[in-house]
């Protein structure tokens, strides 16, 4: 559980995180492609990530593909999120959306 | 490696691709994968029905009795890879989404074993669609998980997400 904790203390790391989540199995250079970061850098992120189970690699013919794997915030979320009542944090987390709508 | 002529697994690329690492033996979690009396406890009460060799029925019960997802064993290695197609017995969904393949890979990792489930498709799957396998995969894998550690598997109250039906809708497939 830490590595995962670790893993996410790291805003280049969540930032290859969203991008996944936006598009799944990915390779390295469409992972690369318009970010800010050296190709080592992203390497060796996703290296972290992967070691903390955060994501999965498989290959795809001769292709590696990236993919979110979100089973260990799952088991953070069942662990210690579900206990304190999700149903009201899903409404703060819906009021707070709606607020900042009209912000916009 | 033999392979059902029908599906090439080739043509399927994986749209879900979840890992958890487990506690336990690969012998226990193949048996969790593939008998009843497991999947029962971690599946939303579903009991798994599958005939282990290359072409065999694979089928998933709910607690009723009824049929909810059918499909066959086109890849099985025991205790290492069990790669079936899982077709929910929605109607029309068959002929509107094609076959869905799911994979189930375990692999010794030290002293416990990983377990990688892949969802795939032939051609491209909305989102929409998606979220369905993306919000009931981590909590099966999760329940799998803490039964076969504990003993005791997780409650977790699923439903359907409300996106993923919408869509089924449009596209003409029948949901309870």
């Amino acid at each position: 559980m830490d590595e995962v904790f670790k893993a996410l203390a790291d805003a280049s790391r969540r930032a290859l995180l969203d991008r996944l989540h936006a598009r799944n199995g990915q390779t390295l250079n469409e992972l690369c492609d318009g970010l800010d970061m050296t190709r080592q850098a992203v390497t060796k992120h996703l290296g972290i990530l992967e070691a903390a189970n955060l994501v999965t690699t498989l290959r795809h013919g001769r292709e590696k593909l990236h993919y979110i794997n979100p089973v260990p915030i799952h088991q953070i979320g069942e662990r210690w999120i579900k206990k304190f009542e999700r149903g009201k944090l899903a409404a703060l987390s819906e009021l707070k959306r709606q607020l900042e709508k009209r912000d916009e | 490696m033999s392979k059902r002529n029908e599906i090439d697994v080739k043509n399927f690329k994986p749209a879900i691709v979840y890992t958890i690492y487990i506690a336990a033996a690969p012998e226990k979690v193949w048996e969790a994968l593939t008998q009843a009396e497991f999947s029962r406890k971690y599946f939303s009460g579903q009991a798994v029905e599958v005939d282990l060799r290359v072409g065999g029925a694979f089928v998933m019960r709910t607690p009723d009795g009824a049929l909810h997802i059918s499909g066959e064993v086109i890849e099985c290695e025991p205790l290492k890879k069990l790669t079936v197609t899982f077709n929910v017995n929605w109607p029309a969904l068959l002929e509107k989404l094609g076959p869905t393949l799911v994979t189930y890979e375990i692999e010794p990792a030290g002293d416990v074993v990983k377990l990688t489930m892949l969802q795939s498709h032939d051609r491209e799957i909305s989102d929409d669609i998606l979220s369905g396998g993306r919000t009931g995969w981590p909590a099966i894998l999760s329940s799998l998980k803490t039964l076969l550690e504990t003993g005791q598997a997780l409650t977790i109250q699923m439903q359907p997400p409300e996106r993923m039906l919408a869509a089924l809708k449009e596209l003409g497939i029948g949901t309870p």
